[in-house]
C-alpha cells in the first residue's frame, strides 16, 4: 500500500505534469536571476539546487505520465473536479473576495447557509438554524475569547457590543 | 530538583491542567472525527495562540497531538475508518473485533495499551534528550544540512506514491521557504519587487491550505459515505487482558519509539511495523490476524502513542521534525520564539521538562477521557461531513486571517488549498512540502555556512565529510534512501 504506484493516467494528470515542469523552470530562472551562478554560497545557490531539483522531478514524472495508459471512464468534470467541488470552490471564493468589505458576521452567515444548504440538504429553517449556532459558537469562541481580529466590515459590530454592555450595565443598576 | 518542579509547571497551574485537559479531550474527538487530522487542528490552532504565552498554546497543542493520535484509533474500531493515518493498523482487527460485538473491550484495550505506550515513549524521550542533544553539539552546519535533507527525503519516500513525487514536493516546499528577504544578505528572493512578500509567505497559510482546505476539498468527493453503527458496552478492559498483553505492548512500545525518533517517520509507519512484528512474533494468538486478534490491536496502538514522545527527540534535540505534525508543532515553537535545536535544553531546559511533564498529563487524561463518556462520543462522531466540511472552511479562513489580520494571508491559503487538492489528487504528498517550508532555512543556511567554511571549495567539502564517521553515516542514509527507490535497484530486487 505504501509504493504503489498508480497504472493509468487520471484525467488531467497529463496536463498537470507538465504545467508542474513549466512552473519547475520558471521558479529555475527566477532563481537564477537572484545571484546567477556567482558563488556556491550565494543567496541564490540553494534556491537553484532546489528548483533544479524540481525541474528534473517534474519531467521525470511528466514522462511517466505519457507511458501510463489512460484510466478507462474516468472524467476530469466526475472524478477531479465534480460539480460538488467546483461550486463549494466557487462559494468559497466568493467569500474571501468580499469578507474585507462586508465584515466577518455578514458573510459568514451567508457562506455557512449557502454550503450546509448545498453540502447538507437540511430544509431551510433547519440549515437557518444550524447557520445561526455554528456562527454564534465561532464568534463567542474565537473572537469573544481567543480575541481574533475579524474584519468589520459594514456591520457596527463595536456599537451593537457598546450597546449590549450598557444594556447589561443599566440592568445591573436598576 | 529543579527538574521535577519544572516537571510539574503544567500540574499545578490550574489554567495549564485545565488547557491540557481541554487539548487532550479535543484532540480524541478531532482524531476520532474522520475528516478532521490532527495536522489540520494544530495548524489552525498555531494561528489562534500565537499571541498566548507560550507554556498556554504548548499545553492546549501537545494535548489535541495525545488525545488526537490516540482517537484516530476510535473509529477504526468502530466505523473502519481510521480517523488518522496512525489507526490505518488499528482497524485491521480492531473492526473485526467491534463486528463481532467486541466494540467496548477493544476500545477499552486499545486504550489502556494506548497509554502504555505514551508512558514508554515518554520515559525514552526523557532519557535519550539531553545525551542526543549533548551529542549534537558537536554536529557540524554540513550535518544539519544532511538531517534537514534526510527528514524531507524519507517522509518523501515512505508515504507517497513514488520517490520522485516526493523529492518534487519537499524540494517545492524549500522553496517556499526561500520567499522574502534572505536571512544572512537581506537579499530579495522570489519577491517580485511586491514589500508584502519581503517576510516570505506564512507557512502556517500554507499548512492551513495544505492540510485543512486541501483535506477538506478531498472528503467533498465521498460525501454520501454512510457509517454503520456498532454496539457498544462495558469499555473497562479486565486486569487480566491487560496483564496478559503488557509484554507485548512494552516491546511495541520501545519499536514505536524509535521508529517515531527517527526523522522522516511518524506514527502510521511506528504502527504498521508494530503490526507486522505482532503477527510474525504471536505463535498462537487466540483468533487468527485480521479476524479480530487482540494482538494485532495492541500492537499498533501502543506503537503509535509511544512514536509521539519519540518524535519529540529529534524535535526538541535537534529541530528536525519527524513527519508532518512534528513539523507543524516546530512551526508552533519558532512562532512562539523557541528554536528547537541542541541549545534549546541547555539555554531552556525547563521547557523541556515542561513539555516532558505536559506530555505525561495529556498521556493520563487521555486514560480517563478514554475510558468515560463512550455514550456521547458515538453521538458526536456521527456529526454528518455536510455540516463538518463547511465548519472546517470557516475554521481555516478565520485560522489564516488571524495570522496576520491580513486577507493575503486567506489568498495564500486558498491557493495552497486548490494546490494541495491537485496533488493529492494526482498522488504527490502534501507532507514534505510543509516539511520543507519549515526546514528551508535550516538547510539554506547551513549549506552555506558549511561551504563557506571550506572556502568555496566542493572537493574540501567532500574530503572532510568523508573523515566524519557521523557525516559519513548521515550522507549514506541520504544516498541508500534514494538509490534504493531508482528503476535499476527495483530491477535488481526483482531478479534477486
Amino acid at each position: 500500500m505504501l509504493h504503489s504506484q498508480h497504472a493509468t493516467v487520471k484525467p488531467g494528470e497529463v496536463l498537470f505534469g507538465f504545467l508542474l515542469v513549466a512552473f519547475s523552470l520558471f521558479l529555475f530562472w527566477q532563481s537564477y536571476e537572484i545571484a546567477g551562478f556567482s558563488a556556491l554560497s550565494s543567496p541564490g545557490s540553494f534556491p537553484l539546487a532546489a528548483s533544479a531539483l524540481m525541474v528534473i522531478s517534474s519531467c521525470i514524472v511528466a514522462v511517466q505520465n505519457l507511458k501510463l495508459p489512460k484510466q478507462e471512464g474516468a472524467f476530469f468534470s466526475v472524478d477531479i473536479m465534480p460539480k460538488i467541488v467546483a461550486v463549494t470552490l466557487a462559494i468559497l471564493l466568493i467569500f474571501s473576495v468580499v469578507l474585507e468589505t462586508v465584515g466577518f458576521i455578514l458573510t459568514a452567515f451567508v457562506f455557512l447557509v449557502a454550503s450546509i444548504r448545498y453540502l447538507h440538504r437540511s430544509s431551510w429553517q433547519r440549515t437557518l438554524l444550524l447557520s445561526t449556532m455554528i456562527l454564534v459558537i465561532i464568534y463567542v469562541v474565537f473572537r469573544l475569547i481567543f480575541q481574533v481580529v475579524l474584519p468589520e466590515g459594514i456591520v457596527p459590530e463595536r456599537e451593537i457590543m457598546a450597546w449590549f454592555e450598557d444594556l447589561f450595565k443599566s440592568g445591573g443598576t436598576n | 530538583m529543579e527538574a521535577i518542579s519544572n516537571f510539574l509547571i503544567t500540574w499545578t497551574s490550574i489554567d495549564l491542567l485545565a488547557l491540557t485537559a481541554l487539548g487532550t479531550f479535543l484532540g480524541i474527538y478531532i482524531g476520532a472525527i474522520p475528516g478532521l487530522s490532527v495536522t489540520m487542528a494544530v495548524s489552525i490552532l498555531i494561528s489562534f495562540t500565537f499571541s498566548w504565552e507560550v507554556y498556554n498554546a504548548l499545553a492546549l497543542m501537545v494535548g489535541v497531538f495525545m488525545g488526537g493520535v490516540y482517537g484516530g484509533s476510535r473509529t477504526a474500531i468502530l466505523l473502519n475508518i481510521p480517523g488518522a493515518p496512525s489507526a490505518i493498523a488499528t482497524a485491521l482487527d480492531g473492526f473485526p473485533m467491534a463486528q463481532k460485538g467486541e466494540a467496548g473491550r477493544a476500545i477499552g484495550l486499545s486504550t489502556v495499551m494506548s497509554v502504555v505506550g505514551g508512558f514508554v515513549g515518554i520515559i525514552i524521550l526523557s532519557i535519550a534528550a539531553p545525551n542526543i542533544s549533548e551529542f549534537a553539539l558537536t554536529f557540524q552546519p554540513r550535518d544539519y544540512m544532511m538531517l534537514g535533507i534526510m527528514g524531507i527525503l524519507l517522509v518523501g519516500s515512505l508515504s507517497g506514491e513514488s520517490l520522485t513525487k516526493g523529492i518534487f514536493a519537499g524540494a517545492f516546499g524549500m522553496l517556499i521557504g526561500t520567499v522574502g528577504l534572505d536571512p544572512l544578505t537581506a537579499e530579495e528572493r522570489f519577491t517580485f519587487g511586491v514589500v508584502e512578500l519581503w517576510n516570505g509567505i506564512n507557512p502556517v497559510a500554507v499548512m492551513i491550505g495544505m492540510f485543512g482546505l486541501s483535506e477538506a476539498l478531498m472528503q467533498l468527493h465521498h460525501l454520501d459515505k454512510q457509517a454503520i453503527k456498532q454496539k457498544l458496552d462495558k469499555i473497562i478492559p479486565s486486569w487480566g487482558d491487560v496483564k496478559k498483553y503488557l509484554p507485548l505492548s512494552l516491546q511495541t512500545s520501545t519499536i514505536g519509539t524509535i521508529i517515531g525518533a527517527l526523522p522522516g517517520t511518524g506514527g502510521d509507519i511506528a504502527a504498521l511495523i508494530s503490526y507486522d512484528y505482532a503477527k510474525r512474533t504471536t505463535k498462537k494468538p487466540e483468533v487468527s490476524f485480521g479476524q479480530g486478534a487482540k494482538e494485532g490491536l495492541i500492537a499498533p496502538e501502543s506503537a503509535n502513542n509511544a512514536a509521539v514522545g519519540g518524535a519529540y527527540i529529534p524535535m526538541l534535540t535537534l529541530g528536525i521534525p519527524g513527519d508532518a505534525v512534528t513539523a507543524v508543532f516546530i512551526g508552533a515553537l519558532f512562532i512562539h520564539g523557541l528554536n528547537p535545536g541542541p541549545l534549546l535544553l541547555i539555554e531552556r531546559p525547563e521547557m523541556f521538562w515542561m513539555t516532558v511533564g505536559n506530555l505525561t498529563l495529556a498521556n493520563i487524561f487521555v486514560l480517563i477521557f478514554g475510558l468515560t463518556g463512550i455514550k456521547i462520543f458515538s453521538k458526536i462522531v456521527e456529526c454528518p461531513k455536510g455540516l463538518l466540511i463547511p465548519m472546517i472552511f470557516m475554521l481555516s479562513i478565520v485560522g489564516a486571517y488571524a495570522i496576520n489580520t491580513s486577507i493575503a494571508d486567506v489568498w495564500w491559503m486558498i491557493a495552497f488549498g486548490v494546490l494541495g487538492y491537485f496533488m493529492k489528487l494526482y498522488g504527490f504528498q502534501v507532507g514534505p512540502v510543509i516539511l520543507g517550508v519549515i526546514l528551508a532555512r535550516l538547510v539554506d543556511e547551513n549549506w552555506r555556512r558549511a561551504i563557506i567554511s571550506e572556502r568555496e571549495s566542493l572537493p574540501d567539502f567532500f574530503a572532510n565529510l568523508f573523515a566524519s564517521p557521523l557525516s559519513v553515516a548521515l550522507f549514506t542514509i541520504i544516498v541508500l534512501a534514494v538509490v534504493t527507490q531508482t528503476p535499476l535497484m527495483k530491477l535488481i530486487k526483482r531478479k534477486g
